[in-house]
């Protein structure tokens, strides 16, 4: 772990590098432009709306529903995308992989780095919401960073696994919307977190991602803490994972160039 | 040499052929994982070693020439020594910053610019944004292409691509420089200019490995010479020692395996060449020449009917099959019939012109008119030709005219 944190260090440039070209081409010969990165999270929104809240009259903690909806569904989009795109980056990058010597995880922070952009561009719509639905911000959504960085290890360590295993099994890279759209599901995104039973409850925070989510909900939204019982367990579970996952990909990497 | 700026300890390197050589499928793995828990069972079949017990080091400042035939393990030893994947077997050090003009532009991006490419390219190969910034002049101008810096990338043609990707490489300056192929990149120019960075290179006491198809350039540069063999080290030491045994084995491969008296007249052919053997002026046999002396190449064949228009060509091919120029009989003048059953044809070439080096000999029987091949041998026979090498890259190729130089005013 302290490995790959002093790689990325000293390969800044490099991670940079890789991260500009990832914003630069997704979005050249492109019309919209960057303008893609409000469009996904608001479609969906659009769709949840009328789902969940006109036809299944799903509660929202009584914010309005699409800015409930919203809210979860930037920071969603950011994982999702981040985790997609961190799985492939290393069969994406192969001609690279099979022929240049660099430290393998730059690819995944910059993967992650590209993302974040794409999440302050929905940040910016968000801004908008805010002050469309008049929702006042208090101090609590200072909360906003340390959750942040919880996500990004998650993301990280998630992506080491996903990765070094997409390399060698290819079967990964279909797995994973259908992964990824079921773990949402199984996330506060779309409904509030307390129509979960409680019987389940035990079980279903030990999903990372949803103190995450609900979190960011509280702090922006309803200007409270984040659940920090739930949290902490994410953090553990979170550090289990990255501690794993960049062991493995650090394992694998070396291998990368002979089975890619 | 204890303190080698690069050392090799008994490298080996092996691969696993299976089926989807590329994508393993998870029941392939439970099978392998079977396979080690057993702990018995036959070693698996698939398994193929690219390298085997490499060994050597290099000293700070030294040119190193790899030689070796497709499929010899130059890539593979090309890869552990940039560290792109590791040995299977054995231990390997590099002391220093490290690059590789290999695989010039892997790194590029179709969608961006040439600019924004030599900063992305600049940086995989390790340099820090501000230095590729310092260099960015000199990168452009060495490419030749500062008109279409601001263009997109996949609109350059491929040779401007190669030139930009060459430039981005040649400029990271690495304490250790791997280069294969320094020739294959861009026009006539463009190649002089890699030579000359190539010889600054060497004057700045940088540790070079070269890998090239052009002995002239690796007998030019190196200081000691690798030849690899079937992913060994076939042999290590002086340049043209190692050259020459290499062009020796090279051409010998294969070369005369044809005795005349094992020639079989197929029954649905007309004609078939049998052996092809080099003779010297007094006619015995002999494949070492000097440059001007004669050689005779008898050409045997047989028949079954006469065969009027035939013609026979000669051609002459350099190390690495490339046709140097042939000479074909005039159907006039060598007539066919099926009198002889059993026919010797005799070509003499005097002087010959070609420089140090090896040769090989093809012969192939055909109809001119309609273009059809009665019979083709290559490989047929090889002449070594000793002397004088092409003596500097100005004058490299492989043959020597008869000429005289002269004041004329």
């Amino acid at each position: 772990m302290l490995e790959v944190i002093g790689n990325t260090w000293r390969h800044w440039d490099l991670v940079l590098s890789f991260t500009l070209r990832d914003i630069k081409a997704r979005y050249k010969q492109t019309s919209l432009g960057i303008a893609w990165a409000i469009v996904q999270p608001l479609s969906i929104m659009v769709v949840f709306t009328l789902v969940f809240s006109v036809f299944a009259k799903v509660p929202s903690d009584g914010l309005p529903y699409p800015i409930f909806a919203y809210n979860g569904l930037i920071f969603w989009t950011f994982f999702a995308n981040s985790l997609t795109g961190g799985t492939l980056s290393m069969v994406a990058n192969s001609p690279l992989i099979r022929k240049i010597y660099f430290p393998r995880e730059t690819l995944l922070v910059s993967v992650l780095l590209a993302s974040t952009f794409d999440l302050g561009i929905a940040l910016l719509l968000f801004a908008v919401m805010l002050v469309y639905y008049k929702v006042a911000l208090t101090i609590t959504v200072l909360w906003v960073f340390p959750l942040l960085a919880l996500q990004m290890v998650l993301t990280i360590g998630m992506t080491g696994l996903t990765s070094a295993a997409h390399v060698n099994y290819r079967d990964i890279g279909h797995a994973l919307p259908l992964f990824t759209q079921l773990w949402m599901f199984g996330t506060p995104v779309a409904y509030p977190i307390r129509v979960i039973p409680e019987w389940l409850k035990p079980l279903y925070m030990l999903n990372p991602m949803a103190p995450i989510i609900d979190g960011y909900r509280r702090a922006f939204l309803l200007g409270q803490a984040p659940d920090l019982p739930a949290l902490a367990v994410s953090a553990v579970v979170t550090i289990a994972v990255a501690t794993l996952g960049l062991v493995v990909f650090k394992r694998a990497e070396l291998t990368f160039a002979d089975v890619i | 040499m204890a303190h080698g700026v690069i050392e090799l300890n008994n490298v080996s390197k092996r691969y696993r052929l299976r089926r989807g050589w590329h994508v393993k499928s998870i029941r392939d793995e439970f099978e392998r994982l079977a396979r080690r828990l057993v702990r018995r069972g036959p070693p698996s079949q698939d398994d193929f070693w690219a390298l085997k017990n490499v060994t050597f080091s290099l000293e700070k400042g030294e040119v190193l020439g790899l030689v070796g035939r497709n499929g010899a393990g130059k890539s593979t030893l090309l890869k552990i020594l940039s560290q792109v994947t590791v040995p299977t077997v054995g231990s390997f050090v590099a002391r220093g910053r490290l690059g590789a003009l290999i695989e010039i532009g892997a790194g590029f991006h179709p969608e961006l610019s040439g600019r924004e490419n030599v900063f992305l390219n600049g940086s995989i190969m390790g340099m820090s944004r501000r230095e590729v910034q310092e260099k960015f002049e000199r990168i452009v101008a060495f490419a030749e292409i500062e008109r279409f810096i601001d263009t997109p990338i996949k609109h350059y043609s491929s040779g401007q691509q190669m030139r930009l990707g060459f430039s981005v490489a040649a400029h990271v300056d690495p304490d250790i420089l791997l280069i294969d192929e320094i020739l294959a990149v861009g026009d006539a120019s463009f190649q002089a200019k890699c030579l000359n960075k190539l010889a600054e290179l060497k004057e700045d006491d940088k540790t070079i490995i070269l890998v090239s198809h052009n002995l002239t350039n690796i007998t030019e540069h190196a200081k000691r010479v690798v030849w690899l063999d079937n992913g060994s080290v076939r042999m290590i030491g002086e340049p043209n020692e190692v050259v020459d045994a290499y062009l020796e084995h090279v051409t010998s491969d294969g070369v005369g395996d044809v005795k005349s008296t094992e020639v079989n007249l197929d029954p649905d052919r007309d004609l078939a060449i049998g052996e092809v053997v080099v003779r010297n002026q007094k006619e015995v046999v002999q494949d070492r020449f000097d440059r001007g002396e004669t050689a005779l190449i008898d050409v045997s064949y047989v028949t079954r009917r006469a065969m009027p228009g035939v013609v026979f060509v000669v051609s002459i091919q350099d190390l690495h099959g490339y046709p140097l120029g042939g000479v074909a009989t005039d159907p006039d003048s060598v007539k066919v019939n099926a009198a002889v059953e059993h026919g010797v044809l005799r070509l003499k070439l005097d002087p010959l012109l070609f420089t140090k080096g090896a040769y090989t000999l093809s012969v192939h029987a055909m109809d001119p008119v309609s273009k059809r091949y009665y019979d083709i041998r290559r490989r047929a026979a090889r002449i070594l030709i000793d002397g004088h090498r092409a003596t500097s890259r100005e004058s490299s190729g492989h043959i020597h005219y008869p000429h005289q130089w002269e004041h004329i005013r």
